[in-house]
């Protein structure tokens, strides 16, 4: 007993609990506390940094921080520049990753980043319950009620930042005996192995990637083709540091990269025989291989949460939810981190936006956190006052310089009331999808898109009293500098009209 | 007076729903492409006929009417007949040449078989269905 | 709903918009489609807002609505978004959910692409569209 006492947070009653503590579940509990609403971080785990305690296994992270920037560390404008530290706002707690990179490369690797995530928790001073496995979930009237491997906790609102970090497999036939992703051996043991690898996203090709000098042959195999960020131009694809395999291919180097579907695994004798089904047509065709691995992606451990009604949807068993991470079906259950990426947002051209990455979750959690605090504890956020004389240029500096919605294009806006009653103020950063489809007192919202050209460029979003916004596209610049004349003027011109003259 | 092939092949290459197929297609198109007259006046199909194929305006202009009401004119290069082409529907409204007009006919099984046989030509239907639907959106009779 | 791959692929061939692919090709389907969730009364399409997508409803309902008022209601099946990717300009109409919609989601600049890569979803969409201009009974024969 007198040990349950000494570690943090011992089971009982919080107006909040969060649940995790890889950046998510950090990340919002900087906030909570900042914005004074008490509550508890209990986690699994035995330390912080969630998945990046363990993956990815061979290479450096796919997210850059440039120790050496044309800003200052402690400036916002740094967080272009730093993909991996979380944030916060007094200076010696901000841009935490590139004091611990040895320099070598912009991409920091995994023993980094965790040390990135574990020294944030000290600095800051956050408390966490390590070593308290949430189990199940029930309701009790306006309560949640969450038993732990510790004892139960009562809470009005729960923040779960659980990660999309439970394995998955298809439910092909003689898949059990195919090894996942998370499972799998050091490299050295695949030496001189046949290898069928499931998936070609990036686990798959960062596997291919690390194990290329030691397998004897690499199978590729999914459905579809092989989707490349250099041809997407944006992240969405493998990127450029996983594309090796796909050079050996085209070489003859003992890569081979299939379209096709997976019927049934077979083990024979030492190893397996994979029967695909070729999505291009030619009928069945028999791979025969040493290991069998599966890198085929991940689901979100929300344990029971089904059962109290949060719907979930898709391969990765996301919960459904609202543009503010909330989840849609049972209020007071939000979430945090990258099980955010369940809120699609706009997704202009098809294009997601980072929510699934540190450099997305961060803004996405911290704007969840304000909400949170607003609506179900009544904390009230500053709204400050722009000068009428200012707002078109404050609306174009923020596209300009503004990280969060450089982060999370068509995603994340800088909004602004216009109610004549009390003046412009500065609503904040608030999610792009909501602020479009709601109708109330006059407002503007600035964005950063981009379109399948690759074009960057502001947007802004005008809505006129009762009714919902209309769009209006802005120029793009070489050097992304958006405050040229051209858009100044029609800035202007939109505020003019929607204001009836009170700004010019 | 007869029109060549190439003539043809050179007046279907002008029109929309025909740009960028291959030039095999466009080859078997002038083939099988029938070019028809119609005096001023005359009706080129009627309203709840079975239709047969689809008809490209070469010279001329049309209406297009629903009984008595007029829902649009067209001329060179545009065409028509095609929805019956697709569901074998009768049609929907009949067209009359306002001036004498000279059209080249296509008829429906050549045209799904060229449709078959081009993912362009389909997709340029589909496009050009998705037009009109929209145009007709815009109208606000009932 | 949570479907498994399987779930997801079965369903897919009960669509009418699929129903000639053969279940390599649906599988191929499902891969380059996304999975997206939405609450009631969220918008999925905005009347006059770019980078639209096409969209296949795997459940739920949306309504479409023109200046708030609603014309016509889509359901597990039908499809939308299709008309502005393909003629390259902005939604005429709202597409708002009416209830929780589970949908498949494949970008504008994918659509094309796509229908050349799999021709018989191609000719269903054909035959759905010119089913929708003669129901809209408009335009010409």
């Amino acid at each position: 007993m007198a040990e349950l006492a000494e570690r943090p947070f011992p089971p009982g009653d919080y107006p909040v609990v969060v649940v995790g503590s890889g950046p998510g579940g950090l990340q919002a509990s900087y906030f909570l506390r900042q914005l004074g609403v008490e509550h508890a971080v209990i986690s699994a785990d035995l330390g912080a940094g969630g998945m990046f305690r363990r993956f990815p296994f061979f290479q450096r992270l796919l997210s850059w921080t440039k120790p050496y920037a044309p800003v200052s560390r402690t400036e916002r404008w740094y967080e272009w520049y730093d993909w991996n530290s979380l944030l916060a706002a007094e200076p010696h707690n901000r841009s935490i990753m590139p004091e611990l990179m040895d320099g070598t490369s912009s991409f920091p690797s995994r023993p980094e980043m965790e040390a990135n995530l574990v020294e944030f928790a000290r600095r800051t001073a956050l408390q966490v319950r390590y070593d308290c496995r949430w189990a199940s979930t029930r309701r009790d009237g306006e309560l949640f009620v969450l038993r732990t491997s510790d004892g139960e906790y009562r809470c009005r609102a729960a923040v779960f930042a659980v990660g999309v970090a439970q394995p998955w497999k298809p439910d092909t036939p003689g898949f059990d005996s195919a090894v996942h992703y998370a499972d799998i051996s050091p490299a050295e043991q695949y030496a001189g192995k046949r290898l069928f690898i499931v998936g070609k996203e990036n686990s798959a090709f960062e596997l291919a990637t690390g194990l290329l000098p030691w397998a004897q042959r690499i199978v590729l195999a999914s459905p579809r083709p092989a989707k490349l960020s250099v041809n997407s131009h944006s992240l969405a694809g493998v990127r450029a540091r996983y594309i090796q395999p796909v050079e050996d291919e085209i070489l003859g180097g003992g890569v081979f990269i299939l379209n096709a579907s997976i019927s049934r695994v077979e083990r024979m004798g030492g190893g397996f025989r994979v029967h695909c089904l070729r999505s291009e047509g030619g009928g069945e065709l028999v791979v025969e291989a040493d290991e069998v691995i599966a890198a085929t992606g991940w689901t979100c451990p929300l344990a029971d949460l089904a059962d109290i009604g949060v719907t979930l949807f898709g391969r990765s068993m996301l919960p459904s939810m609202t543009n503010y991470w909330e989840s849609a079906t049972v209020p007071g259950i939000y979430f945090a981190g990258t099980i955010g990426q369940g809120a699609a947002g706009m997704k202009k051209y098809g294009l997601p936006a980072n929510s699934g990455a540190v450099h997305g979750s961060r803004y996405n959690t911290r704007v969840m956190v304000h909400h949170l605090a607003r609506t179900k504890f009544g904390i009230e956020p500053d709204r400050p006052s722009i000068p009428s004389d200012r707002v078109t240029d404050y609306l174009l500096e923020e596209a300009t310089t503004a990280p969060e919605l450089w982060n999370q294009k068509s995603y994340l806006a800088r909004a602004l009331s216009l109610d004549p009653a009390e003046g412009v103020r500065d609503d904040g950063i608030v999610p792009l999808a909501d602020f479009v489809d709601m109708e109330g007192t006059a407002a503007v919202a600035i964005a950063v898109e981009t379109d399948d050209s690759g074009d960057i460029h502001p947007a802004v979003y005008v809505r006129r009293a009762g009714r919902p916004a209309v769009e209006t596209l802005l120029q793009s610049h070489p050097l992304h500098d958006f405050r040229g004349a051209d858009n100044h003027a029609r800035v202007a011109a939109l505020l003019k009209e929607a204001t009836g003259g009170a700004i010019r | 007076m007869p029109v060549s092939s190439s003539e043809k092949a050179a007046a279907l290459s002008a029109v929309p729903l025909f740009a960028g197929i291959t030039p095999e297609s466009m080859m078997r198109l002038a083939e099988v492409a029938g070019e028809q007259d119609f005096p001023a006046g005359s009706f080129i199909v009627r309203q709840g006929q079975v239709g047969t194929g689809l008809y490209v305006i070469l010279s001329g202009s049309v209406r297009v009417l629903r009984g008595a009401e007029e829902l649009a004119r067209l001329g060179p290069g545009d065409f028509f007949g095609e929805l019956s082409v697709i569901d074998q529907q009768p049609r929907i409204a009949s067209v009359q040449a306002e001036t004498d007009a000279r059209c080249l006919a296509l008829a429906s099984w050549d045209l799904l078989a060229l449709l078959e046989g081009d993912t362009q030509l389909a997709q340029n239907m589909i496009r050009g269905l998705v037009a009109r639907l929209r145009a007709s959106g815009e109208h606000h009779h009932h | 709903m949570a479907l498994s791959q399987q779930q997801l692929v079965d369903m897919l061939g009960g669509l009418s918009l699929f129903a000639d692919l053969s279940r390599p090709q649906l599988e191929q389907v499902a891969h380059k489609m996304a999975e997206e969730s939405y609450p009631a009364g969220q918008r999925i399409l905005r009347q006059g807002f770019s980078g639209t997508g096409f969209y296949v409803i795997l459940d739920g309902e949306v309504a479409i609505r023109i200046d708030g008022e609603e014309r016509a209601r889509l359901a597990k099946g039908d499809f939308f978004g299709e008309m502005s990717v393909l003629l390259g300009e902005p939604p005429v109409a709202d597409v708002v959910a009416l209830r929780q919609l589970h949908v498949l989601h494949l970008g504008g600049p994918e659509l094309e692409g796509f229908l050349r890569d799999h021709p018989p979803v191609m000719f269903r969409m054909l035959k759905a569209v010119a089913l929708r201009l003669r129901n809209a009974s408009r335009w010409r024969s």
